[in-house]
């Protein structure tokens, strides 16, 4: 197909992307949750083909593997619930714990400085972040923790209904595309199976690198953690790299988590904190440099400057959830403006619709005429 | 019970079967590749495809009569007319080459569409089945190529 875009369509792409971050943010309770089942359907998706390669159905494949994945979420429900009841009441005290031995390491690091820069000690820089994060973990259970169990109390229904729309979708996801292809007129119906073709590539090609992109994350933020010293470096790998989906803000969350837990568990040797970020920035360069253009970047297909322009453009309009949703909504705005680009401006196609149409309306009335 | 039922062969699968691109397939064959069918209806005069589009589908002939025929030329182009069970743009299964020749219904049809990207997608997650159908389609290819040999007028001959 011919894939060269004008400067309208494209006008058209990046306004439909800002639209639908705008509507999205609105609905995030369904966006979610939804985003979520395609990412565990993308990551079921090639143990289900692999079924039916063995000639299982398609639908006792789907049964299979999304009823192996809702029981092992289920499993770990009930093993983790007695460990998580007996630390859940430990944790705002370990909370604390953790946001002391932070700022125990930005008072040691801000004392350094003042010593170094005089200027720097005129202004009482530590004594002001002293008490400003002495304010900040002193009010921050009663501020915070009553929201956090709310927000968690709302979005816990929500979250539980990922796994089975993934089953779904694993299981109906064939039937849907038979459905809308049906409602299309014939003269379209060709571009339109293409259309849906690519958009199932571009999704899956997005979703299935971003699991690989995770597992890499991860194991290479372990390996560098466990070189450090800083324990469990393979949970916190797995958590930072899972926080790292949201762009930009995501890997600082997981770089500020790693340097709180380095820092605390090492109050007396900053430089296990400083080692922590090191290890951050490098496994982040490695993730811009190698990983990502092996993973996401081939699916998608952007160009870079326009990858950091959305991203930028997403967090604008509609907050973390837009730095989140931007990228894959980009990438399917881009196939579909494309594709309708082509119909649209394809006057052959608009040509054979309104003949198709005529003819219809004519055979319609052939017995009303006389 | 449900396990050792026998498969019943329903109508849709008997239609199915009377296609010649499917005429080797086993009735659980049939209802995999029955799942990536789309039935398209044409009414009579209309364009199904044109001459020098992309190729992204095969049509099998359900019901009615097709014209292949020269682009825009329906009396003076005519290639050939095909009827029920015969399939055409079988070449776009194949690769991304542009329509060789226009179809048009010529009466009311009803047609079977595989799309080549659901065709690609049966060669890795069932390939007995595509090999099957592959088989069938080099047979037709075949025998398209010997009637274009042996036809009056064939440089061959």
């Amino acid at each position: 197909m011919n894939r060269g875009s004008g400067p309208v369509v494209w006008t058209g792409i990046i306004a439909s992307t800002c639209l639908l971050l705008f509507v999205f943010q609105k609905i995030l309770w369904l966006v979610v949750p939804f985003l979520l089942a395609l990412i565990i359907y993308y990551f079921l998706q090639p143990a289900t083909n692999r079924l039916v390669l063995h000639g299982v159905s398609h639908k006792t494949a789907a049964l299979v593997t999304g009823g192996s994945f809702i029981a092992l979420l289920l499993l770990c429900a009930v093993l983790l619930s007695p460990w998580v009841g007996a630390r859940i009441v430990g944790w705002e005290a370990s909370l604390t714990r953790y946001i002391e031995g932070g700022s125990r390491l930005l008072l040691g690091t801000m004392g350094a400085l003042e010593a170094q820069f005089s200027f720097l000690e005129r202004a009482s820089l530590s004594r002001n972040v002293s008490e400003q994060t002495a304010h900040f973990t002193e009010t921050f259970a009663q501020r915070h923790l009553g929201d956090f169990v709310v927000t968690l109390a709302a979005w816990l229904p929500a979250l539980l209904l990922a796994p089975f729309l993934a089953f779904f979708f694993l299981r109906d996801g064939r039937r849907f595309t038979r459905f809308i292809a049906r409602a299309v007129p014939n003269a379209f119906f060709e571009r339109t199976l293409y259309l849906m073709h690519e958009m199932d590539r571009a999704a899956r090609g997005y979703f299935q690198g971003l699991i690989s992109l995770t597992i890499l994350d991860t194991v290479a933020l372990a390996i560098g953690l466990w070189i450090v010293g800083i324990s469990p470096p393979l949970l916190l790998g797995l958590v930072c790299a899972v926080l790292a989906w949201v762009p930009y803000v995501g890997s600082i969350l997981g770089c500020l988590l790693v340097v709180l837990v380095a820092a605390t568990d090492f109050p007396l040797d900053p430089w296990m904190a400083y080692g922590a970020i090191i290890v951050f920035v490098l496994v982040r360069l490695l993730d811009d440099f190698v990983f990502m253009p092996l993973t996401i970047g081939r699916s998608l297909n952007m160009h870079p400057l326009l990858t950091v322009l959305m991203i930028f453009v997403g967090g604008a309009v509609a907050g973390v959830a837009g730095l989140m949703l931007v990228l894959p909504l980009l990438g399917i705005a881009m196939v579909v403006g494309e594709t309708i680009g082509m119909i649209v401006t394809d006057e052959r196609l608009q040509a054979r619709h309104a003949h198709s149409r005529r003819l219809r309306a004519r055979q319609a009335a052939a017995d009303l005429q006389s | 019970m449900f396990l050792f039922s026998r498969q019943e062969e329903f109508p849709r699968l008997k239609q199915l079967r009377a296609l010649s691109l499917f005429s080797t397939l086993s009735p659980r064959e049939l209802k995999t590749v029955d799942a990536l069918l789309h039935q398209r209806s044409f009414i009579k005069d209309e364009v199904i495809f044109d001459q020098g589009e992309e190729g992204q589908a095969l049509y099998i002939i359900e019901s009615g009569l097709v014209l292949i025929c020269r682009q825009g030329q329906p009396a003076a182009g005519r290639i050939a007319e095909l009827g029920p069970g015969r399939l055409f743009g079988e070449l776009a299964l194949l690769d991304n080459s542009p329509r060789v020749a226009q179809a048009r219904a010529a009466e009311n049809c009803t047609l079977a569409v595989l799309f080549r990207a659901d065709f690609l997608g049966l060669l890795q997650t069932h390939a007995l089945i595509a090999s099957k159908i592959s088989l069938q389609l080099a047979r037709h290819i075949g025998q398209r190529l010997r009637e274009t040999i042996t036809a009056p007028g064939s440089q061959s001959e």
